[in-house]
């Protein structure tokens, strides 16, 4: 996927050059290894420091919402889902954009990584399926398969599902995998179980929100969690309040979420809070045959009603 | 809704939805005494109580 | 209190089953005394933070009616 690099800079210089755009957001370097940052590149001489590899793991849809500007923006199956999700929101509108597609075949979880490399990692390079880890040991390579994030080694939208221009040819899509095994094995636990692993599971959560902030869908003014007159969730880590905070966070997200793993990969006591956003996908698809983001001309499973919606659960 | 609270181990019979036109009285009767039945059989809520609201 | 008596928070459709609860009150219907009812202007208005707000502060159950 580093081979994008070359074709990303020349689409986004032309770009910028033919005034189609204001600005391009991508990726570039970071200051660690594993972590880069996105970018918003203004002038054409200024390109050069975008950059594309298996480190992109941030949902650059994040960045769009409310601008105004004429914005390129580089975007994975994922985000392109999101973007679509904004266009159909209004927080951005389909005219403003060049939407440049990069088919993605995952990204890989940097503490998977950390926890397998001896040392500390001074560089990380890849070269096609392999991982190249660096540190003051030695060189250490791993198979990409084994380490990439979890939401991206089970994604069934590899490939941008709304685009302008594309910066390679789409990869093959994932058909043998079930983004839903987790979830069913959740579901099939006994119910004091099922209490006890979401105590386990949110214990180590410090609130500091980092999973909303990554999150392109968490956008409100005045997030519900900052809300004082009503208070509807208590900002102590006290264990309701945190399971409170997670069970209304996954509910904003509920037939909204494309499952891009901002906020787990945001969080900073790595929590796997997708299993709650991941659930309620899996029941919207369910229920609802919706799958969040993929058409810009279909409204949201939650916001139309059809005489044939599910309705069991009134009695 | 139920669903999630369900699946993070709250009892289904913790949460009821029903649909009641304002003339059916009597589905109004029904229900409250169904639901009561319902959660005496359960016992008392355990979960996402906030135990310092308890004390206060 | 001698026997556990559950407390049910009720958000009511203003339009609907609060209506129901009216007639049901001026028709003189026994029922049991364990809801505690919340009057929404409709059952749109109902969002999960109120069900979880009600779990919280000690409700033991939850009905939402339309």
């Amino acid at each position: 996927m580093s081979t994008y690099t070359d074709t990303m800079r020349e689409t986004a210089r032309r770009l910028l050059k033919e005034c189609r755009v204001d600005l391009v957001i991508g990726f570039r370097q970071g200051s660690q290894p594993m972590m880069n940052e996105p970018c918003l590149v203004r002038k054409p001489e200024d390109v050069d420091q975008l950059v594309w590899d298996s480190n992109c793991g941030i949902n650059l849809a994040n960045y769009l919402t409310n601008r105004k500007e004429k914005i390129g923006i580089f975007a994975k199956g994922c985000d392109s889902r999101n973007i679509v999700t904004h266009i159909i929101e209004n927080k951005v509108q389909r005219e403003q954009l060049v939407i440049v597609g990069v088919p993605c075949l995952g990204m890989i979880d940097k503490r998977k990584i950390t926890a397998e490399a001896q040392g500390e990692i001074l560089a990380v390079t890849e070269d096609g399926d392999q991982i190249n880890v660096k540190t003051a040991a030695g060189t250490q390579s791993f198979a990409k398969a084994d380490v990439l994030q979890q939401n991206c080694s089970v994604c069934t939208h590899r490939n941008p599902v709304i685009h302008d221009e594309m910066i390679a040819e789409p990869v093959a899509e994932q058909t043998d995998v079930d983004p839903y095994a987790d979830v069913a094995a959740i579901e099939a636990m006994p119910l004091e179980e099922r209490w006890a692993f979401f105590d386990d599971l949110l214990s180590p959560c410090i609130r500091c929100y980092a999973c909303r902030n990554a999150c392109p869908l968490c956008y409100c003014p005045t997030c519900f969690v900052d809300e004082s007159k009503p208070q509807w969730v208590g900002k102590s880590q006290d264990a309701m309040d945190i399971r409170t905070f997670h069970f209304l966070r996954a509910y904003h997200c509920a037939g909204r979420c494309t499952d891009c793993g901002a906020c787990e990969r945001a969080c900073p006591v790595g929590i796997n809070m997708r299993l709650l956003t991941k659930k309620l996908n899996k029941d919207c698809k369910e229920l609802y045959d919706w799958e969040a983001g993929l058409s810009p001309d279909k409204r949201p499973a939650l916001d139309s009603y059809q005489a044939n919606d599910p309705e069991n659960f009134i009695k | 809704m139920k669903n999630l609270l369900e699946c993070m181990g709250v009892e289904p019979d913790r949460i009821h939805f029903s649909w009641i036109s304002s003339a059916e009285s009597t589905k109004f009767v029904e229900v409250v005494n169904k639901i009561t039945a319902k959660v005496k059989a359960i016992g008392p809520n355990q979960r996402f109580v906030k135990q310092a609201a308890k004390v206060a | 209190m001698s026997e556990w008596e559950p407390k049910i928070v009720s958000f009511l459709c203003n339009w609907c089953s609060y209506g129901a609860a009216d007639l049901a009150g001026v028709s003189r219907m026994q029922y049991a005394p364990n809801i505690r009812v919340v009057r929404i202007p409709c059952t749109g208005r109902m969002s999960p933070k109120f069900a979880l707000a009600a779990l919280r502060e000690g409700a033991d159950a939850v009905w939402v009616s339309g």
